[in-house]
């Protein structure tokens, strides 16, 4: 693995980026803050910590959403793809310097949501740690899906058309923002087929809002190496 | 040296862009030119391992292009065809970003990149965020890059598109103080002329000739071109101009009102063939 270019690409468009470009920071945090005023405001409080639990798996995966849109600009805006594609850095190596890119953009909303959390009384060590572990495994798991989906489409419209598409499924409708105890379970189930709602499903658990189901914590950890390989072995870095 | 032996690419749609090219390159500056979707930028994308031929052989320094990318990469540059730095950081990061990916340390790739940019003329530019520059300066980003990399063998593609024309002879100074093998494909064809030391010509997928600028000319020695809006049956059609290649002495005494008479370059290999270089 090519660590040099990872951690210049992850620090140069990410961290040293974000100081001149500190609006889009703003915009990254917009989305879950709009969405957990809204639900506050609607549950009159009632589902505020469940939105302020689901609100750090919606940045992360507005985070991989973001990887996604910002790989389809570097592959068709900048043609940054075609310039390093033949350098010694691998797709790998790209996906992770982009990955963690990205990732810098979202940390000051992700310590923005620990403080809430703290103020609201619901983070423990226990689900401080949990939360790392779980938010990993989303960063990871939409990360891929975005990467393989980016090498897959011809033209930068079909990726934001995707990333839109990828906004519902991913934050809309899994129990990021409400219990989820209000959904039946088959439809629980439907829904994993995001990884943001095995994630959400423990986060609440974590949190101490609902009972633990640790066997989402088996279907996020499945999805996330299936992504993971799919990214690996599935896209398409040198053209046929 | 790059060889490429039979080299035909076929894409999905069934276009063919490359239809059994053979040549040997080995010059310190060489051009492919051609009109548009001549298989210009397809040849550089195989060379420089970004895609797969359908068939063919290419080797560059010995070493086999589609057989072991890894190799070539180490030694080889390219730079795409409207490539853009990233708007958002300053030229200097885009150099040393591209380092990174070529492999050199933090340390190294500062040096580098700071002396790159001073080579092509950025030294006081070089913090500038990407947005900030000129279609000049950032073209110049990209031979710095070539520059900083100390590659063996580097792959412009069209690297003055859309240049006004003193941005373009930056580049080219710039581009002449690139130390390894430079192959530039072009269809400014004084670009051609005033850097290549052999030039490729390409139509429709294949090559039509292939020599020093000199040799090429050599069958216009002593003739000029005269562009004409008038009809004649004796010279070569491009849209509504007509142009014929007459004798130096004599041009001044052919000419009519309103026709031009022009040195002859080698766009004119291309009128001869019938193909409009601008279309």
């Amino acid at each position: 693995m090519n660590l040099k270019f990872v951690s210049a690409h992850a620090w140069l468009t990410g961290g040293a980026a974000l100081r001149s470009n500190w609006l889009y920071m703003i915009t990254g945090m917009g989305f879950p803050l709009s969405l957990l005023f809204v639900v506050g405001v609607l549950s009159k409080g009632a589902f505020l910590p469940y939105a302020l639990a689901g609100g750090l798996i919606s940045i992360v995966a507005t985070n991989g959403i973001f990887t996604m849109a910002d790989l389809g600009m570097f592959k068709f805006e900048y043609m940054f793809k075609d310039l390093i594609v033949s350098t010694r850095t691998s797709p790998m190596d790209y996906m992770f310097g982009v990955m963690l890119a990205d990732f810098f953009w979202s940390i000051p909303s992700i310590v923005l949501y620990f403080i809430l959390d703290m103020i609201f009384h619901i983070l423990t060590p226990y689900a401080f740690v949990m939360t790392l572990i779980v938010a990993s495994l989303v960063l990871l798991s939409t990360a891929s899906l975005g990467f393989v989906l980016t090498s897959l489409v011809k033209h930068q419209r079909f990726v934001w058309a995707i990333t839109g598409m990828l906004s519902l499924v991913m934050m809309i409708f899994p129990p990021t923002f409400y219990p989820y105890t209000y959904l039946p379970h088959p439809i629980l189930l439907i829904l994993t087929i995001s990884p943001t709602t095995p994630a959400a499903v423990l986060e609440q658990g974590f949190f101490g809002l609902a009972p633990t189901l640790w066997y989402m914590l088996y279907i996020l950890i499945a999805e996330t190496v299936i992504l993971f390989l799919l990214a690996r072995y599935a896209t398409v870095w040198r053209e046929r | 040296m790059i060889e490429v032996k039979a080299l035909s690419k076929r894409y999905h749609d069934g276009t063919v862009a490359l239809n059994n090219v053979s040549f040997r390159l080995d010059k310190k500056i060489s051009a492919i030119i051609g009109r548009n979707g001549a298989g210009k930028t397809t040849l550089m994308r195989i060379l420089s391992t970004q895609i797969m031929p359908t068939s063919g052989t290419a080797r560059i320094n010995g070493i086999d292009v589609i057989g072991e990318p890894n190799r070539i990469r180490k030694m080889a540059v390219s730079i795409p065809q409207e490539a853009k730095p990233i708007d958002y950081m300053p030229a200097m990061d885009c150099v040393k970003l591209y380092l990174a990916a070529r492999g050199f340390g933090r340390k190294e790739a500062t040096a580098r990149a700071e002396k790159a940019l001073r080579t092509v003329g950025l030294g006081n530019d070089m913090r500038k965020l990407a947005y900030e520059l000129s279609g000049g300066m950032k073209r110049k980003v990209f031979v710095a890059m070539a520059i900083a990399s100390d590659a063996d063998i580097i792959f412009l593609d069209e690297p003055t598109t859309g240049l006004d024309p003193f941005s373009r002879v930056e580049v080219w100074s710039a581009i002449r103080a690139i130390k390894g093998q430079v192959i530039l494909t072009t269809h400014y064809m004084e670009e051609a002329q005033a850097l290549s030391d052999d030039v490729l010509m390409m139509e429709a997928g294949k090559i039509f000739a292939h020599n020093t600028v000199d040799r090429l000319l050599r069958p216009f020695d002593g003739l000029v071109r005269v562009e004409s809006q008038r009809r004649n049956r004796r010279a070569y059609r491009v849209g509504s101009t007509w142009i014929s290649y007459v004798k130096k002495g004599r041009a001044k005494s052919m000419v009519g009102k309103g026709d031009v008479i022009k040195p002859v370059t080698l766009d004119d290999l291309f009128i001869k063939r019938g193909v409009n270089l601008e279309s």
